[in-house]
């Protein structure tokens, strides 16, 4: 089974579009430190049009974290930018970057989301 | 004016809270501290000459990023022979800086051992009224040859003070300490500066790459301040009043700025000091609504970085919805582990709708459509949201019932005690509640975005839709929230049906979103400046007589500024000019018993009973909202209005007032002056 990180960028990549980040340019790269093994992702954004690659090439921003809380984040159990604030993901380069790429994660599987008094959920 | 005693300076979210002596000695009762990013990095500060305490002969707040206190050895009973002076001067920007200087007037050389004790418990923002036990992570302190370093370490998130000094000092785990001999009439100086960090794990600091605005320099921060009033308009005015409690806003705005972790240095108003120096969505809109005339620029701003957070899914802890507009953002440890929900949190239903009505009234008064065009999705996701998400009961109203039930906030519009949405027999309604003033608000956004969409979105058909859906939700909510007993609107809704029927300062709101029917208006206005609402300085948030009314009750009785600026807005909006001036009459008095500075709230007493405004017990001023009102207030007595291009003026001042003229108003037409004389004659409008 393929995990939840491989997906969120496989995703990506077969979208190739994401309207949340129509504004956004730049490249964003992803590094999964696990003992001496980096992994990388690296993010192309250009107006919302994205390209996924697993290049180690310089990039704007450069976030670093482990390959565990990446998986949660792509799987919506974790929040990147609490895990940001908490020092379990690092940034460098342009924080913008990250706070746009940041809305793209998932939200939980357990959210309910609002719920309608009288008619079920809303969604 | 606030706490007794407690001077405050800042520079973005830092900013310090101490005694008058310049000491910090933190308790749950006097959080005083060196804070920043949502965290005490000083909770001790004390300066003690030859293990005496100092007593403050004086102190000044030179500039909001600066003080100076003038002190003397002992304390106030047997100071009078004092043969030292020492003078603290510190300066907030980037980092905490404090300049020591000490002089010796005796005519014999004096010995002096002169100790700073130092300590930080790094208490999360939201902990610092509460004991500090128990804290998760570990405290470290780490004593160097030329430092001393206090850290705060849980898991990977670390928090850093390093304290060091021009002069040589010697360090210890509890402060560090001078030998001094000076000679008479010699002096001593050191300069210590005090660095907060937060460490990621890498070593690199969290904000590194930011830039605060002006650079965080002192130099830098007071060109910045000179340049930011030179920007603005210039208010004179004949008895002075009005010019300085202007004034004093401006330079109380420039204060509030905060430049968040990912705008790259732009900046836009945090809520209020101390406590609240972060964004909110709420807070944060209608102090750009009210400053627009003045300094349009924050609302560029504040719209961008709202919608760069702009809620994107579910998340039942954040009670985030897609388009949902934030709340509150925080950044200290409560909100890092989760323990509180502000990363951001979205639980509020007015923030949403106006972001919208912010961004074509920005464009209304610059004339950037650019701005219009790069937000048109956030603002159709917002939009979805009040149709979408928002209405929980399915009735064509926005409701609110927080999905996070532990930290989340119950009451999710402006008035958000526990107690402020009430019936008339003072019961709380069960959830979910819907507010009056936040349907005015939907009415607002959809009625302005169908403009935006038919003149700047190339999309007629949406703009027609929108313009059908606000005509429903007016008849609508006329004909659902209208108390024909009182002859007002109800102040919320239960999910039944029934209306909380109290008199609430809400249905000023209600005016100036354009939600009222026309024939209904002159009730309202009559309510408003009626003896159970207007106590004389301005409306109340609950009318005497109500079972909750008490005019220190937060916001069941106080009197809030904020509030009154847009009550007066919408009378004017309706043609209420007096009314209008009457309001803004009453609060701009108040400002000058508070030197021009507006608290939060004041007491809801009847203003011939007390002769002078209450203020209510709080901790946070200036405080934004309060800081623009009298801005908005300007703008209403002087008729301020953009129109095809140009900037309508039609002033109706109250007698007394004087003549006031607003100098370079920004704006499409460029910049344009502004000139008033006080002609109306409030007296026939009183009874």
């Amino acid at each position: 089974m393929v995990d939840a990180t491989t997906r969120f960028f496989e995703d990506l990549d077969r979208r190739g579009y994401e309207p949340l980040l129509a504004k956004t340019s730049g490249t964003l790269r992803i590094d999964l430190h696990e003992g001496a093994q980096t992994r990388h992702w690296l993010l192309r954004i250009d107006h919302g049009r994205l390209n996924v690659s697993q290049e180690d090439r310089e990039a704007d921003t450069v976030i670093g974290t482990s390959p565990t809380l990446f998986e949660d984040i792509a799987s919506g159990r974790e929040h990147g930018l609490a895990a940001l604030l908490r020092g379990d993901m690092t940034v460098s380069g342009d924080a913008r970057l990250v706070v746009q790429m940041e809305r793209i994660f998932p939200g939980s599987p357990d959210a309910r989301g609002p719920r309608r008094r009288f008619a079920g959920e809303v969604h | 004016m606030g706490q007794s005693n407690t001077i405050r300076i800042l520079d973005g979210s830092t900013f310090v809270v101490c005694e008058d002596t310049g000491d910090i000695e933190a308790t749950p009762s006097e959080p005083t501290g060196l804070f920043s990013l949502d965290t005490r990095f000083l909770s001790t500060w004390v300066l003690t000459v030859n293990g005496e305490r100092l007593n403050s002969l004086s102190f000044d707040d030179l500039q909001y990023f600066e003080s100076r206190f003038f002190l003397v050895p002992g304390m106030a009973t047997h100071y009078v022979d004092a043969k030292l002076s020492i003078i603290r001067e510190r300066a907030v920007g980037g980092s905490f800086r404090e300049q020591l200087t000490i002089l010796n007037h005796d005519e014999k050389p004096v010995d002096l051992e002169i100790r700073m004790d130092a300590a930080a418990d790094f208490a999360d923002l939201f902990q610092v009224k509460d004991e500090i036990l128990n804290k998760k992570g570990e405290n470290y302190t780490e004593v160097e040859s030329d430092k001393l370093r206090l850290g705060y370490r849980r898991g990977n998130f670390r928090r850093e003070t390093v304290i060091s000094s021009s002069s040589a000092a010697r360090y210890d785990s509890k402060g560090f300490a001078y030998t001094v001999h000076l000679e008479p009439n010699e002096q001593w100086n050191a300069s210590i500066n005090v660095e907060t960090h937060a460490v990621g794990p890498g070593g690199r600091d969290l904000r590194i790459g930011l830039r605060v605005h002006g650079g965080g320099e002192r130099l830098a921060l007071q060109h910045d301040l000179e340049q930011w009033i030179a920007d603005a308009p210039k208010v004179n005015s004949e008895h002075g009043r009005v010019a300085s409690t202007y004034r004093r806003s401006l330079i109380d705005l420039a204060a509030l700025r905060f430049s968040p972790l990912s705008l790259g240095g732009a900046t836009l108003p945090a809520a209020g000091l101390p406590w609240f120096m972060t964004m909110f969505g709420r807070d944060s809109i209608l102090t750009c609504l009210q400053t627009l005339p003045f300094t349009p620029q924050l609302s560029k701003t504040t719209l961008r970085i709202l919608a760069s957070l702009q809620g994107s899914r579910f998340d039942d802890f954040r009670d985030e919805d897609p388009g949902r507009i934030l709340h509150e953002m925080r950044y200290g440890e409560t909100a890092a582990f989760e323990e509180q929900p502000h990363s951001p949190y979205y639980g509020s239903v007015d923030a949403t709708p106006l972001f919208v009505v912010l961004l074509d009234e920005y464009e209304r008064w610059t004339g950037d459509v650019a701005l219009v065009k790069e937000l048109e999705q956030e603002s159709r996701a917002a939009l979805r949201w009040i149709d979408n998400y928002a209405d929980l009961v399915g009735n064509g109203y926005i409701w609110y019932e927080r999905r996070n039930t532990d930290t989340g906030l119950e009451n999710q519009c402006w008035k958000d005690s526990w107690d402020s949405i009430s019936y008339a027999d003072g019961t709380l309604p069960p959830f979910p509640r819907a507010t009056c003033e936040v349907q005015g608000y939907a009415y607002d956004a959809k009625v302005r975005a169908a403009r935006m969409a038919r003149a700047f979105w190339d999309d007629p058909e949406f703009a027609d839709q929108l313009e059908r859906e606000a005509a429903q939700l007016k008849e609508r909510f006329n004909r659902d929230w209208w108390v024909d007993d009182g002859q007002y609107y109800a102040l919320a809704l239960d999910p039944n049906g029934r209306q909380c029927d109290v008199l609430s300062s809400n249905i000023g709101h209600l005016l100036w979103s354009g939600i009222v029917d026309a024939e209904r208006a002159e009730k309202i206005a009559d309510h408003l400046v009626g003896p159970r609402l207007f106590s004389g300085w301005g409306v109340r948030t609950l009318a005497e007589g109500e079972a909750r009314y008490n005019p220190i009750g937060y916001h069941n009785g106080t009197i809030w500024p904020f509030d009154n600026s847009f009550i007066a807005w919408g009378l004017r909006r309706y043609g209420f000019a007096e009314e209008s001036a009457c309001i803004a009459n009453g609060i701009l008095d108040a400002a000058t018993y508070f030197n021009g500075r507006l608290p939060e709230a004041f007491g809801g007493y009847p203003r011939e009973l007390t002769k002078f405004p209450v203020e209510y017990p709080t901790a946070c001023s200036p405080q934004a909202w309060s800081t623009g009102t009298p801005l908005l207030l300007l703008r209403t007595m002087l008729g301020l209005e953009p129109h095809e291009g140009h900037l309508a003026v039609e002033p109706r001042l109250p007698m007394g007032m004087g003549r006031i003229e607003v100098l370079d108003i920004p704006g499409r037409w460029g910049r344009v002056d502004a000139f008033a004389r006080g002609r109306l004659d409030l007296n026939n409008l009183a009874d």
